[in-house]
């Protein structure tokens, strides 16, 4: 389990404001999503959990060990359980390696940090993905460059995985194979994806639990599941039109609109309970709808005073 | 065998759990039957494993399979489950045949379904 406390953050000696006391926890064997757009802080934090950056203040715990060493004096963070990270592996969002570097020398370069890296595997996976592992990744595709980065990632062997936006732009047949990598990987053994995205369609099936930054704080973190279940979309119309304003008084509402005669709100509470409400009122026609993950997290971010379209603009 | 459709709302553990009952009740798998394992079904569907765990604990719950530890999942009797599925499409169907009469449909408008359906059947 990994547990991020007040993570600090700021670049430009305090100009630029990264991440502001950020607190989160990422169980074990559980696919956990970081959604929000660039900027958000996802990167940063990300950059921070494996240790490739430093925060400023605040610390991370794997399953209660301490990650940052932090100077009693200053407070400042000193260091960092170097042991610790033979157990992360982090994959950033855009190629890091020498562009003429082949796969098969980046092979090279990951055994030297991971000593369980698989080398074999990862031959026969790029194999089996039709990836040359003696070509220089100059010559790849941003998307086989991904593709690449998340096998050498797999074959790691670590318990954590950190996956910047790797699987944001892989083209849908590319993407399912990767996530039924992950998906074997957890069978397999202590495995924990943390997968950052600003695309919550693609993700939304996949993982258990999804954390949204907005401006470097959490606006909420919650498994996915709570969130379906806890949020829902109900059209109704009712006989009396004035008791439209009451009937919302008395649900806890995110979202309400009005679409010719008929009403249409997102609020939070159960199924039942919604529904009992709703038809207290005696209305004519009332419905309840699913909610995607994104409608819910609209709502979520518009209650509390955010424009969702510039989130992810 | 799709039985996962992201456009489908409900959830993904909800369209395995029916997939599997309706293949178990209709008899297209038999009891003793080996389920698919959950790492053979994350990695053919793409699908989370914590999510096709849950639709098969849903399943050994209400009694469709049954797991041997270290074998894996298999098809369970069936005996009162088919009795239990009809009694739901029952209640469901009562719904569904209410709010049609709330909208004006006659009783002999679904008598006619019902005799297309069931022909000159008895009972």
């Amino acid at each position: 389990m990994i547990e991020i406390r007040d993570i600090s953050k700021s670049y430009d000696d305090g100009a630029s404001k990264a991440l502001s006391g950020i607190s989160m926890r990422i169980d074990d064997g559980r696919v956990f999503g970081l959604i929000g757009t660039n900027g958000a802080g996802k990167s940063t934090l990300m950059r921070i959990m494996s240790g490739v950056i430093r925060p400023d203040s605040g610390n991370v715990w794997y399953d209660r060990r301490q990650f940052f060493r932090v100077s009693g004096r200053t407070g400042r963070v000193s260091g960092e359980d170097t042991a610790l990270k033979t157990d992360i592996c982090f994959l950033p969002d855009s190629w890091n390696f020498p562009l003429n570097a082949t796969p098969a020398e980046c092979a090279h370069r990951f055994q030297l940090f991971y000593q369980n890296f698989n080398e074999e595997r990862f031959r026969k996976m790029m194999q089996t993905v039709g990836l040359d592992l003696s070509r220089p990744v100059r010559t790849f595709s941003r998307g086989m460059r991904k593709e690449t980065s998340m096998l050498l990632g797999l074959c790691a062997g670590t318990r954590y995985l950190f996956c910047d936006e790797i699987f944001d732009g892989l083209d849908p047949v590319v993407r399912q194979a990767m996530k039924s990598l992950v998906a074997e990987e957890m069978v397999d053994r202590n495995f924990t994806p943390v997968i950052a995205s600003h695309n919550l369609r693609e993700l939304e099936d996949f993982c258990d639990h999804v954390g949204l930054l907005y401006k470097g704080g959490v606006l909420l973190s919650e498994e996915l599941e709570n969130m379906k279940l806890s949020i829902h979309k109900v059209q109704f119309v009712l006989r009396d039109k004035g008791r439209e304003d009451e009937l919302c008084r008395n649900l806890d509402v995110l979202q309400c609109r009005k679409r010719g005669s008929v009403m249409e709100i997102l609020a939070r509470g159960s199924a039942d309970d919604i529904m009992q409400t709703v038809r207290s009122e005696d209305p004519v026609f009332a419905e309840i709808l699913p909610v995607t993950l994104e409608e819910a997290f609209i709502g979520e971010t518009e209650v509390n005073g955010y424009d969702f379209n510039s989130l992810f603009s | 065998m799709a039985f996962v459709d992201y456009r489908d709302p409900r959830p993904v553990y909800e369209q395995i759990v029916d997939y599997y009952e309706k293949l178990i009740l209709t008899g297209a798998m038999q009891p003793d039957d080996r389920i698919p394992s959950v790492r053979q079904t994350a990695a053919e569907w793409s699908i989370n494993p914590n999510t096709i765990q849950k639709a098969f604990s849903i399943l050994e719950e209400r009694g469709y399979i049954y797991a041997v530890p270290g074998r894996g999942n298999f098809v369970a009797e069936t005996g009162d489950l088919l009795k239990q599925r009809i009694e739901r499409f029952l209640e469901d169907e009562e719904k569904n045949i209410r709010e049609a009469k709330a909208f004006g449909v006659k009783k002999s408008q679904m008598e006619d379904i019902l005799n297309r359906v069931f022909g000159s059947d008895e009972a």
